[in-house]
């Protein structure tokens, strides 16, 4: 249902356009949050609006943007590209924070949301441009309310938007999850009022300018320097790819004095992540476990499930900063400038199984 | 006019919503990004009991296409939608649809077309329609992908030419906007009106023949019919707009333009990124400079007329083509409008460049910069728009990795030995087999606790042979080669999934020859290719002829049993009753409805000299059964091996769980373990043996995908997979022990 009445937006670009830009990491649910902040421009506050994200993968741990656009209700959306000067953004994962790009484009003006825990002091030091910043410890009230974090965000990006009433939001995701999910429903109404409410009411305004660049291990081919027809002659390469952005706060911990060096772990690791090196053990000369390539470890746990003596263990990652069983891969013949990078540019573009599957596990 | 209600939503909904109310009979489809959302978006509404549409999932293109022209010919009012290589397999069924005369409706959510693989939009895929004798819309907003639906299928039936709705992938297909639909069903239903079936097929007292042989005379005139209802559409193309604005109140032509009327300079374009040169245009205007924009609404018939009046008054044109006709001087929307402005004698000057492929950005800055380009006359003709040359001096600081040569994986830990009754494989255990180094590394974008990587350590584990390995398109593919990216420290070789044994046919058969010829060096080389189990959906003929003609190679499949990387598509060997974005679970749909389907056994009913089966819960039979099949593929002949390839995320499971999900399937027998070794059936674990059997709903209760078979209301489909489960083991049984089986 349309509001009669239309909201004024604040501020617009040159061409009439109010723009929201998410960064998330896959599983954290930005595709169904961009979609509801749409559709609550349409339904709810008498704008005209679309939504849409990146197209990339939406495998867990992979980073995923969304693109939100306002205008007026009478004018037509006709700039499909995504968003580049932001007036919200909307950052779903602290893990970002260290990526430059993920700021790109911010004005001094721009709101940005971040799911954090830590004080603004603390962000301040974390947060590298431009912007006024807004905390909400969407994680954690997502855990205590047994919502998911996208709700919550959802709901502190409509507080700090400045112009979207509560009773809005709240039946913009009763729209979007109350018909298929009715049993999800409340979990998610407390977890969104929270975000709108709990988020902070004061910005801390930063005005650092400093959007470094990356340096990458990779080439950089353009027509003149890749060889012809995409064919890759740097075997290998993904090596320098540091995956640990993958992992969701716990990590294996390997008690090597446990270790009998079976090898189970080595045969379930999808991330060969274990640094087996000939050696003795008990009188033996057979393969030693030396110790895991964390680089590549993205915390799936399989092998703390396999170990038959308990010599891997899973563990708070935050309680262990120091890891000392950390080998990097020990086959390299050169160390790479590890980047971290979350995932490929893959390719899963539905979002419908993947958000039925979360809302049925009660996933935050 | 014709009361409407408001949506949200994409230009894939949109069509799944034009689907809904027009009524069809029957989708036939295969899913394929960006368009699957169609397939999606129905099936649910099916679960929901929300349509009757029959839709079958083929399993590939090119028989979805089949689906569809049987139903057509059978007088259905027929659906389908696809994209990219998709588009270019279902081809040559194209021109028997459009020259038997049978109208129906294909949506293009276009897409870039291979190699190398990309799945973003352009047009390259759209434009190979354009001699198939359909008609072309293209709607460049999520509003006209519900309106030219309609509108097409009206004229593709008045024409009886079949008709194309063709829109942006992802820009138009997955973005989401406001937009208008007819609220009642019956006024769709009323302007498409009933559907006229001159030549009934299912009329015994009148039987008719389709699908004649034709001599040349007759071709021609046949030809020339396709030519005459082509123009039909033209002439009753105005009437039908017409007849759509009486009711909706939107106003479409065969072209539209922007600021078009006084502009000096005009820049013609198709699909999403007109709308974004219409806001380029506006701040130009805003400068005093004189420019406009135009698109096509219909590329088929070609709007010659319309284009020329649109551009009539300007001095410049310029064509962006988001595809190109290489060799020919531009794409083809350049081509075509060159040659209609020629015909009409104007004088412009036309220029042309290429934009955007593989979904490369468009923004309102591009537009502006090409349009100042264009007025400021650099001189180019034609040319590439968002190249760039690269870094020159590009420091080579070497390989990460020392390469895989024979010397380093003959490790000398597997015993292989040769006995009158087959192969054996000795000494494979986890700890020795920990040093041979790995054929992929580390870096590749798996999802966490992925069963891909696992198996693939598993299978390469043992054998100390160099491998070429060839993927078929599946997640595996995609994870691994990243560009600039690559996993692969071994010679790899990508082809599209209805055809990697065909290629590693080649592939191979080359080596041997070269080996013979002294070219390269002779020794044993183990070619492999990986394959998920969609691979062996759609390339199951491939496969299964590979097979058949007996090239010494090793096909590995590992089966998830789904789509995974599209999203999770049912593929045939889904266990029945699960749920997926193509088997929804509601009250008129219970998951998927057939059986999974039995490769090893279509494989071994091949006669290759090895099939077996490997589960990474047995990691030492998944070790000694790869070495195996790989001696068989060096010497012998073809050797099948398939794994249960876990994956968490649309298994929707934990993660670490995976091992332990694998096993169950093992002992509830729904993936048992056996080898066939010419042609004598050996079961290799017998879970009863070990008292570890398990009833198939255990297994099931463990995913979130089939969780729901617990329930009491889907006993029957319980009872139906435990039963058919059971049969098949047992006569795996029978053959283990009876030596003529």
């Amino acid at each position: 249902m349309e509001k009669a009445t239309a909201v004024r937006l604040p501020v617009t670009d040159q061409d009439g356009y109010y723009e929201i830009r998410l960064e998330s990491i896959g599983g954290l649910g930005a595709n169904l949050c961009g979609s509801m902040l749409g559709e609550l421009g349409s339904s709810e506050l008498g704008l005209n609006s679309t939504s849409f994200s990146s197209y990339g993968s939406e495998k867990t741990g992979t980073p995923v943007k969304a693109y939100i656009r306002y205008c007026e209700k009478e004018k037509e959306i006709r700039v499909h590209s995504p968003v580049t000067h932001p007036h919200i953004l909307g950052i779903f994962h602290e893990a970002l924070l260290s990526d430059p790009a993920v700021f790109e484009g911010c004005m001094p003006d721009t709101d940005i949301i971040i799911n954090t825990e830590h004080s603004p002091q603390e962000i301040v030091a974390l947060t590298q441009v431009s912007g006024r910043v807004y905390g909400v410890p969407a994680q954690k009230i997502a855990m205590e309310t047994h919502s998911r974090i996208n709700v919550v965000m959802f709901g502190a990006i409509a507080k700090i938007m400045g112009f979207v009433p509560l009773e809005a939001v709240k039946r913009i995701c009763e729209h979007a999850l109350g018909r298929k999910y009715p049993h999800a429903l409340p979990a998610n109404m407390e977890g969104l009022t929270r975000g709108y409410r709990e988020v902070w009411t004061e910005a801390v305004c930063l005005e650092k300018t400093t959007v470094q660049t990356v340096k990458r291990d990779l080439p950089d081919w353009g027509y003149a320097t890749a060889p012809d027809g995409g064919i890759n002659p740097q075997y290998g390469n993904s090596i320098c790819s540091d995956v640990s952005p993958s992992r969701q706060g716990f990590a294996p911990v390997f008690l090597p004095e446990r270790c009998i060096h079976c090898g189970l772990c080595d045969s379930t690791c999808p991330d060969m992540v274990f640094q087996f090196a000939p050696g003795e053990y008990r009188g033996k000369q057979m393969m030693i476990n030396r110790g895991l390539d964390y680089y590549h470890c993205k915390g799936c746990l399989r092998c703390v499930e396999i170990c038959p003596v308990h010599a891997l263990i899973a563990e708070k990652e935050a309680d262990h900063p120091d890891k000392q069983w950390f080998l990097p891969n020990q086959d390299l013949l050169r160390t790479p400038s590890y980047y971290r990078e979350s995932g490929p540019d893959g390719y899963i573009t539905s979002e419908s199984y993947l958000t039925e599957k979360r809302m049925e596990r009660g996933e935050v | 006019m014709e009361e409407q209600q408001t949506e949200y939503a994409s230009g894939n909904e949109m069509a799944a919503i034009a689907v809904r109310q027009i009524g069809y009979d029957v989708m036939g489809y295969y899913p394929i990004t960006p368009s699957t959302q169609i397939a999606e978006k129905l099936d649910l509404m099916r679960a929901e009991g929300e349509t009757d549409l029959t839709m079958i999932a083929a399993e590939g293109e090119h028989s979805a296409a089949g689906i569809c022209y049987g139903a057509a010919v059978g007088g259905g009012r027929v659906f389908n939608a696809t994209s990219a290589n998709g588009l270019l397999y279902a081809l040559e069924q194209f021109p028997v649809q459009s020259g038997t005369r049978y109208p129906m409706v294909m949506n293009v959510a276009c897409r870039t077309v291979s190699g190398p693989l990309s799945i973003k939009a352009d047009h390259s895929d759209l434009m190979y329609l354009l001699n198939t004798g359909w008609l072309i819309f293209f709607a460049h907003t999520v509003q006209e992908v519900y309106d030219f639906n309609l509108i097409a299928l009206r004229l593709a039936e008045e024409v009886r030419l079949p008709a194309v709705v063709a829109f942006d992938g992802f820009f138009t297909s997955h973005q989401k906007c406001r937009c208008f639909r007819f609220a009642n069903d019956e006024a769709v239903k009323a302007f498409i009106g009933p559907k006229k079936d001159p030549y009934p097929f299912f009329d015994f007292e009148h039987p008719i023949t389709v699908g004649s042989y034709m001599n040349e005379p007759d071709i021609m005139q046949n030809k020339y019919q396709l030519h005459l209802a082509m123009e039909k559409a033209r002439t009753g193309l105005p009437e039908c707009f017409s007849a759509y604005q009486t009711l909706s109140g939107r106003q479409y032509a065969e072209c539209e333009g922007y600021q078009w009327e006084d502009a000096e300079m005009i820049l013609l374009l198709l699909g999403s990124t007109y709308d974004t040169a219409t806001v380029a245009v506006e701040r130009m205007r805003r400068q005093g400079k004189k420019v406009g924009v135009v698109t096509l609404n219909v590329l088929r018939p070609f709007p010659a007329k319309a284009v020329y009046e649109f551009c009539r008054h300007a001095a410049c044109i310029l064509v962006a083509d988001r595809q190109d006709s290489y060799g020919a001087g531009g794409g083809n929307l350049s081509l075509e409008v060159r040659a209609a402005m020629q015909k009409y004698r104007s004088t412009a000057k036309i220029k042309s460049l290429v934009y955007g492929l593989g979904g490369m950005d468009f923004f309102v800055e591009d537009a502006v910069r090409i349009m100042e380009d264009a007025l400021c006359d650099d001189g180019r003709d034609f040319y590439y728009y968002g190249i760039y040359a690269g870094e020159k001096e590009a420091e080579n600081k070497g390989p990460f990795f020392a390469p895989l040569t024979a010397e380093r994986t003959k490790l000398g830990i597997v015993n292989v030995t040769k006995l009158k009754k087959g192969i054996e494989a000795g000494g494979l255990n986890l700890n020795a087999t920990t040093a041979m180094p790995k054929r992929i590394a580390a870096g590749h974008g798996a999802c966490p606790g992925c069963g891909i990587p696992v198996n693939l350590n598993l299978l390469l584990r043992g054998i100390e042979d160099p491998v070429v390995l060839l993927f078929q398109t599946g997640c595996g593919m995609i994870v691994t080669t990243p560009y600039p990216k690559t996993s692969f420290k071994v010679p790899y070789l990508h082809n599209l999934f209805q055809n990697g044994a065909a290629t590693l046919s080649g592939l191979a058969e080359l080596c041997y020859r070269k080996q013979q010829q002294g070219e390269i060096p002779a020794g044993d080389i183990v070619f492999i290719m990986v394959s998920g189990d969609g691979g062996m959906d759609i390339g199951m003929g491939s496969a299964l002829a590979t097979a058949i003609r007996g090239h010494r190679l090793l096909l590995f499949e590992y089966d998830n049993g789904g789509y995974m990387n599209t999203g999770y598509q049912l593929s045939y060997s889904t266990p029945k009753g699960a749920k997926s974005a193509t088997s929804h679970v509601g009250k008129a749909q219970s998951g998927k409805s057939f059986f999974h389907k039995d490769m090893p056994q279509i494989m071994a009913a091949s006669n290759i000299p090895y099939v077996a089966t490997v589960a990474e819960s047995h990691p030492v039979d998944f070790m000694r059964k790869a070495v195996k099949a790989a001696e068989y593929a060096k010497g012998y002949g073809t050797a099948y091996v398939k794994a249960l390839s876990a994956c968490p995320l649309n298994w929707n499971d934990a993660p670490a769980s995976e091992r332990s999900v694998i096993e169950a399937a093992v002992n509830s027998c729904y993936f048992p373990l056996y080898e066939v070794e010419q042609g004598k059936t050996s079961i290799t674990y017998d879970p009863d043996a070990y008292g570890k059997k398990i009833p198939v709903l255990d297994w099931l209760s463990m995913m979130g995908r089939t969780k729901h078979l617990q329930q009491s209301k889907y006993q029957d489909i319980v009872q139906e997979l435990q039963a058919e489960v059971d049969r098949r083991f047992r006569c795996l049984r029978a053959k283990s022990e009876h030596p003529y089986l």
